[in-house]
Order: C-alpha cells, then sequence, then structure tokens
C-alpha cells in the first residue's frame, strides 16, 4: 500500500524491518528512510505491530510450555537405545556399498547385486518367509505395571469416556523392542492400554503393551468388555476406581473372572 | 502372573533399552539441538492449536528423525528449517489422521482452525488482568487464515522467509504478502 508515489510500500517497508530486501534495493531504502519522516514513522508503527503480536504470542504460548527435563531425558534414552540397535545389527551391504567411495567396486557390486537377488528369488521348497509372532496374552509386570493419569471418578463419570488415543509410531516400536518382538510382524499386534484411558490410565510406555491379536481367547476384545465393566461398576458406585486400577493392572484375565464370575471369556 | 508364553530374550532387549552406555557425538548434537529449538517448536505447534501433549510427541518425533536423518548422513543443510518442516508435516499428518478416524478424535480444541492461539487462562481473574489490547490481538489472530497464523507463528519464532516458504510450500512473495496482511490487520485493530 502506498501512501504517497513517492513513499515506500508498507511491504517493502516490513521487507526492510526484516532484513528481506534484495540486496541492490537495500541502499536505497536505506537512504530513502534516512531522508522521509512519513516512511520512518509508518516503518516504526509496524514494528510497534510485530511487537504487540511478539508479546500476545509469547505471552500466552510460555506459560503452557511444559518443564523440558523430562522429555529431554526421554529423547536422550531413545537415542542411546538406537545407537544400541544400530550397533547390534549387522551393516547393511547396501549401505555399505552406496556410502562406498571407490567407483571400481561399483562392477563387482552390481555383481554381487545381482547374484543376492537370483539366489533370494530362487525356486525354493522352503515355505515363504514369515514373522515370528509371540502371542502376548499378557503384559510383564517390569515393564508394563500400569499407570493411571491421576483423575478422579468424576472426572471419569461425568465426561465423555475417552477413546483410546493413537500411540504414536515411535512409541509404539518401543514398546515392541521392549517385548523382544522387534523382528515381528507390527500388524499382528495392538499396542494397548493396560489401564484403559476410560479408567484413568495415563499415556505412559509403562501403561501400554503388545496384546497380540493370535491370542484366541483372552484377547483384545474380551479386555475391551473387562474395561466397559470396570468403568460402569465405578459410576455406579459398586467399585472404588483405585481397586478398578488395580485389579486391571496386575492381572486383567483374573479380573475378568472375578468381575464377569467365569472361567472363560463370555461370548 | 501368567503369560501365553515366555517371551524370549526379554531381559537382554530391557538391558540395552536402559544401558549407561556415554552418549555418542551424533546423540549429544541432537540433543543439543533439541535443547536449542524444543521451546521454539512447541510453540509454534501450539500456536497452531496442536493439544500440549501431541506437540511433545511430535518433537520427539521429529528429533528422533533427526537423529536418523543424521545417522544415514544426509544432508546437514539448515538443519532449522528441516526440523520445523518436520513437525509441521507430522501435526499435519496427525490432524488429518484425526479428522478421519473419528473414534481416535483428540479432545475438542485439538482441531487448529478453531482452537490456534485462543485463550487458554483458566481463571476469570486472570482473563480480567489482560488488557484489552491483548484481547483485540487474540481475536485478530483467530481470525487469520490457517496459513496467515502458521507463517506468522514461524516468523516470530525467528525463521527467515525463504525458510518459511520451504516449510509451508509458499513462494517467498507469497510469505511476505501474508506477513504484510496479517500486521495490517493488526494494526487497524490498534488503529495505527
Amino acid at each position: 500500500m502506498l501512501s504517497h508515489n513517492s513513499h515506500l510500500s508498507d511491504q517493502e517497508l516490513l521487507l526492510a524491518a526484516d532484513g528481506e530486501l534484495p540486496a541492490a534495493r537495500t541502499g536505497q531504502v536505506a537512504s530513502h528512510l534516512a531522508e522521509c519522516w512519513t516512511c520512518r514513522v509508518r516503518k516504526g508503527e509496524i514494528e510497534a505491530s510485530i511487537g504487540d503480536f511478539v508479546r500476545a504470542y509469547r505471552g500466552d504460548l510460555d506459560s503452557m510450555l511444559p518443564s523440558p527435563a523430562g522429555p529431554r531425558a526421554l529423547l536422550k534414552a531413545q537415542l542411546a537405545e538406537m545407537t544400541a540397535e544400530r550397533a547390534a545389527v549387522p551393516p547393511d551391504w547396501r549401505t555399505q556399498w552406496l556410502q562406498g567411495s571407490n567407483p571400481r567396486y561399483a562392477g563387482a557390486a552390481l555383481f554381487l547385486a545381482v547374484l543376492a537377488l537370483l539366489v533370494y528369488l530362487r525356486p525354493t521348497f522352503e515355505s515363504p518367509r514369515t514373522f515370528h509372532v509371540v502371542p502376548v496374552s499378557f503384559p510383564e509386570p517390569s515393564l508394563t505395571p500400569g499407570v493411571a493419569a491421576g483423575v478422579n471418578r468424576d472426572q471419569i463419570c461425568h465426561s465423555m469416556p475417552p477413546k483410546n488415543r493413537i500411540v504414536p509410531a515411535s512409541l509404539q516400536r518401543r514398546v515392541f523392542e521392549e517385548y523382544g518382538i522387534s523382528g515381528a510382524e507390527p500388524r499382528a499386534y495392538e499396542v494397548d492400554y493396560l489401564i484403559t484411558p476410560a479408567l484413568g490410565g495415563a499415556d505412559d510406555i509403562r501403561n501400554l503393551w503388545p496384546q497380540s491379536y493370535s491370542s484366541a481367547v483372552w484377547n483384545a476384545r474380551v479386555k475391551d468388555a473387562l474395561e466397559d465393566r470396570l468403568h460402569d461398576l465405578v459410576c455406579d458406585g459398586r467399585l472404588d476406581l483405585a481397586t478398578a486400577q488395580r485389579d486391571i493392572s496386575s492381572d486383567w484375565i483374573a479380573a475378568y473372572k472375578k468381575y464377569f464370575e467365569t472361567d472363560q471369556p463370555l461370548q | 502372573m501368567f503369560k501365553d508364553k515366555t517371551i524370549p530374550d526379554l531381559a537382554a532387549a530391557s538391558v540395552s533399552a536402559t544401558g549407561e552406555a556415554k552418549p555418542t557425538p551424533l546423540e549429544e548434537e541432537v540433543v543439543a539441538l533439541f535443547d536449542q529449538m524444543q521451546d521454539k517448536l512447541l510453540r509454534y505447534l501450539l500456536s497452531t492449536g496442536v493439544p500440549v501433549q501431541d506437540g511433545e510427541e511430535i518433537v520427539q518425533e521429529v528429533f528422533l528423525a533427526l537423529f536418523q536423518h543424521l545417522q544415514l548422513g544426509k544432508s546437514r543443510r539448515n538443519l532449522r528449517a528441516w526440523v520445523f518442516q518436520v513437525a509441521h508435516n507430522l501435526s499435519v499428518k496427525r490432524y488429518v489422521a484425526t479428522l478421519r478416524d473419528r473414534k481416535h478424535m483428540v479432545e475438542p480444541g485439538a482441531v487448529p482452525d478453531e482452537d490456534a492461539f485462543v485463550d487458554r487462562a483458566p481463571n476469570p481473574e486472570d482473563q480480567l488482568a489482560r488488557n484489552q489490547s491483548h484481547a483485540r490481538l487474540q481475536s485478530v489472530f483467530r481470525a487469520l487464515p490457517e496459513q496467515d497464523r502458521r507463517c506468522l507463528s514461524l516468523r516470530a519464532e525467528g525463521l527467515t522467509y525463504r525458510e518459511i516458504g520451504q516449510i509451508l510450500d509458499m513462494s517467498l512473495g507469497a510469505v511476505a504478502l501474508s506477513l504484510g496482511r496479517s500486521l495490517a490487520r493488526f494494526a487497524r485493530a490498534e488503529e495505527r
């Protein structure tokens, strides 16, 4: 917007304030600003708007920032884990060759690659490659003791029951790794909350475990039924929340048997 | 306690996960970058309406991705823009996922369009303490198109126009126009 033909536009004044003018124009604009009070005042007004915005932006958001100490420690642990994993895995020949700096080996690399492909694709009587799926119906207590988020009965019962959140891929991977099933087919498992958020369970790796779909009897659907049952009992006042959390986290199958009064899952 | 089957190598996996090995130079570098940038990244994500917990998860994912990026010997050119771009992409992806899968919908208010820069002060006294100018700026910010809000927030975090353009997939001119347009609205609100 030009206030006068001889004046700088607001756009140029902003670019000047941000140091984003093309080099050739920078000197001209600086000269004009030195001469022109109108443009200098306008530039000051733009700077003032920036100042207003930054104060409001920082004022609102800085107060919401949690302490970085926890996330920092988590990051360090995850990086150490990734480094250890990488050290434990033999170097990938593809990476080795791709990163190899000697072009004389390119032909040999190509030959080996073709050979490897032929070996891989050779007719075979072996069964096709399968992933090793470990049936997990029960969380390992040392890894998944269950963690509650510190909410009370009213919060659980008088608000919409929270749905299980999407567990981030990186966290899912850590859960698989903790359970020693990183080589398994991840789609064979659901990373599940031990204490469901509907009973106050926390988004914490100590509250997550890989429940395999291959568990025919005590599977995720059975546990879902238990979670609904406990939620109803707590909200009806027939069971206190702490007991529900403790029972489901210590032995969910025993809890199912107890609260449904059965030895086998009900259909 | 019982299980269907004892899980092999559990102890070994646990030990390796909690080992006290000295951090490698690359780990230290990534943690140093985290120290420099995590508050900027998180603030940017919050300004777009991402809830705090989701923001923290995205920041973790960003720095794990950065570590893998550097481990693979990929480009170190302008890591600041790279980090913001990954955070931006993850937040958009997560937002799209929440829309697609309503059963996993996060708490109301997580949708960027409705919640950006919203006044989250919990008690009325705090709200009273805020001056009128602040409230006007908030309402102006909320009324801006999403892309303009993102531009402003990224600029407020110190990114150059070129970096903002790269992150939001906009031309330099479009970034300049967006910022100019937004600041003009703030100026009008303050009758400048």
